[in-house]
């Protein structure tokens, strides 16, 4: 039993193009689904600290619900789910204009947002709390402290795992193929189906997540060397990538 | 850095090599190991897929189970035992090609392409591409779908020749059967394009068999062969004798009969030219 390695098919014919395609599906659905979820995780990770009882209930239960539930259910969720919810009209529109990649966007942002806020917490809580009183008593809202003061600080700490979140969201978009979103593991098994090369289709998707987790790890270092608080997160330079 | 890439490298290396380095013909390890173990479907209904008593059944397997394991326990002088594992269109290659199974008994087209890494049997059951669709359905074949949401399964022939043939269809590939029934059923497609003996399945399953319909001409050729490691041809005779016995002899028919006949689980009759067309792959002995 020999298996012909032919690592030719990865560039000839249409192949190229596909991957090329499922890189910029992957890169999309993740850029815009990880938006929407630093924007929720931001939200409901400040609810999830200030001294209001209702916005913290409503945050803890936004954060149980969405990073309990498999993102695999949240993918069905936004994609089969949702649309029988909208009028007719709509449903249709949406039908014909890539409800699944929408899907995957939503599904990605709210998993992802729930994990994130976790992140924004923590980050928050590692601030001194008479951070936040300062910035009260000079006359700052709660919402003015958390605008101008605790939230930015927060985001300033929270850099590492933050690229970690970040790095999770982009391999997990590969879920978005089980409702039928183009994107890179998909094209790579359209690879396989074409030309029945199947090593050679899953190494060049290994190869490209690689390059993409690390091309993100390199940026994500440099912004963490770059937006550190000395005294805070920074004790010496050891950690260079 | 540097490093890091180069551990990447090496492993990946590694499980390259893993893959190739294999002495041992599969007629010698089912000898040693007394087992068989073929890669087949739990969903993909009457070809394999668990059925009401929760048993691991169907036409591709039963034909493993009648033609190919007596004529393997013939061959090699001893009774051989069949193990049962899970494939799917993704993972039956590289399945194969681990040495995890022996032999791929689904639902699997014998195609040119495929056959540059894989060897395949005579072919045991011919079938071709049509459209499940809502009874009513303006689609009535693959000249009627332009521009209208269709979904496929991912890693099917199907797929490849509605891309091919109307690019202007809205093509959504699902990885399995039933993601591409429930989005046909909540209309996010308005036809799903299966082999025409799935989507027969499918429709013999789903809870109200009336409501769908087969539409369309065979709009591919789909010979379905089990398939195995290239170059093996010890291996490769042993198996397309089980099944040309089973053809000349009838039992393949019997077999046929219970899974497709107007009493199987999905009455699908055999034409007089299948027939004719299976029984001419017999060569004589």
């Amino acid at each position: 039993m020999t298996y012909q390695f032919s690592w030719t098919v990865l560039w000839s014919g249409q192949t190229g193009a596909w991957l090329l395609q499922g890189i910029l599906v992957t890169l999309q659905i993740s850029v815009l689904g990880w938006l929407a979820a630093v924007a929720l995780g931001i939200i409901s990770g400040a609810f999830r600290t200030v001294p209001i009882a209702v916005l913290r209930w409503l945050a803890v239960c936004y954060v149980e619900f969405f990073r309990n539930v498999p993102l695999l259910v949240w993918m069905f969720f936004w994609y089969f789910g949702m649309p029988p919810l909208l009028p007719e009209a709509m449903r249709e529109w949406l039908l014909d204009h890539g409800a699944e990649f929408w899907a995957a966007v939503c599904a990605l942002g709210v998993y992802h947002g729930a994990r994130f806020s976790e992140v924004i917490r923590a980050g928050i809580l590692s601030i001194p709390k008479t951070q936040f009183e300062a910035a009260v008593s000079t006359g700052l809202t709660v919402l003015q402290a958390y605008r101008l003061i605790i939230v930015p600080i927060a985001l300033r700490l929270i850099v590492p795992p933050a690229t970690n979140e970040t790095l999770n969201l982009l391999k997990n978009s590969s879920v978005a193929l089980t409702i039928g979103v183009a994107e890179l593991t998909f094209q790579t098994r359209q690879i396989e189906t074409y030309t029945a090369k199947a090593f050679e289709a899953l190494a060049a998707g290994t190869i490209i997540y690689l390059a993409l987790c690390l091309a993100i790890a390199t940026i994500m270092s440099r912004v963490e060397r770059r937006v550190a608080i000395p005294g805070m997160i920074v004790r010496g330079q050891s950690s260079e990538f | 850095m540097k490093r890091i890439y180069f551990f990447w490298l090496i492993s990946l290396l590694c499980i390259a090599a893993g893959g190739s380095s294999q002495a041992e013909t599969t007629l010698e390890k089912i000898d040693k190991s007394g087992i068989l173990t073929i890669g087949t479907r739990r969903g993909s209904p009457p070809f394999a897929y668990i059925n009401q008593n929760n048993d691991w059944v169907g036409f591709s397997i039963e034909l493993v189970e009648k033609a190919v394991l007596p004529a393997l326990s013939k061959k090699l002088n001893k009774q051989i035992k069949l193990e049962k594992k899970e494939s799917t269109p993704q993972t039956r290659i590289p399945l194969l090609t681990a040495n995890s199974v022996d032999l791929i008994a689904e639902t699997m087209t014998d195609t040119q392409a495929r056959r540059d890494s894989v060897d395949f049997t005579l072919t045991f059951f011919v079938t071709g591409a049509q459209f499940l669709v809502k009874k009513g359905s303006p689609i009535k074949g693959l000249q009627t779908i332009a521009n209208r949401r269709v979904a496929a399964q991912q890693g099917s022939t199907n797929a490849r020749i509605v891309r091919e043939r109307v690019p202007t269809a809205k093509l959504l590939e699902f990885p399995d059967q039933p993601a591409a029934f429930q989005a046909l059923a909540q209309g996010q497609v308005q036809a799903y394009t299966n082999d025409g003996i799935q989507l027969a399945g499918l429709r013999a399953k789903a809870p109200k068999p009336d409501d769908w319909a087969v539409v369309g001409d065979f709009f591919s050729y789909e010979p379905y062969g089990m398939a195995m490691r290239k170059n093996d041809s010890d291996f490769r005779q042993a198996v397309n004798v089980g099944l040309m016995d089973a053809i000349s002899t009838g039992r393949y028919f019997e077999i046929y009969e219970k899974w497709f006949g107007p009493k199987g689980e999905v009455p699908y009759p055999l034409s007089a030219e299948t027939k004719r067309f299976l029984q001419m792959q017999v060569v004589p002995k």
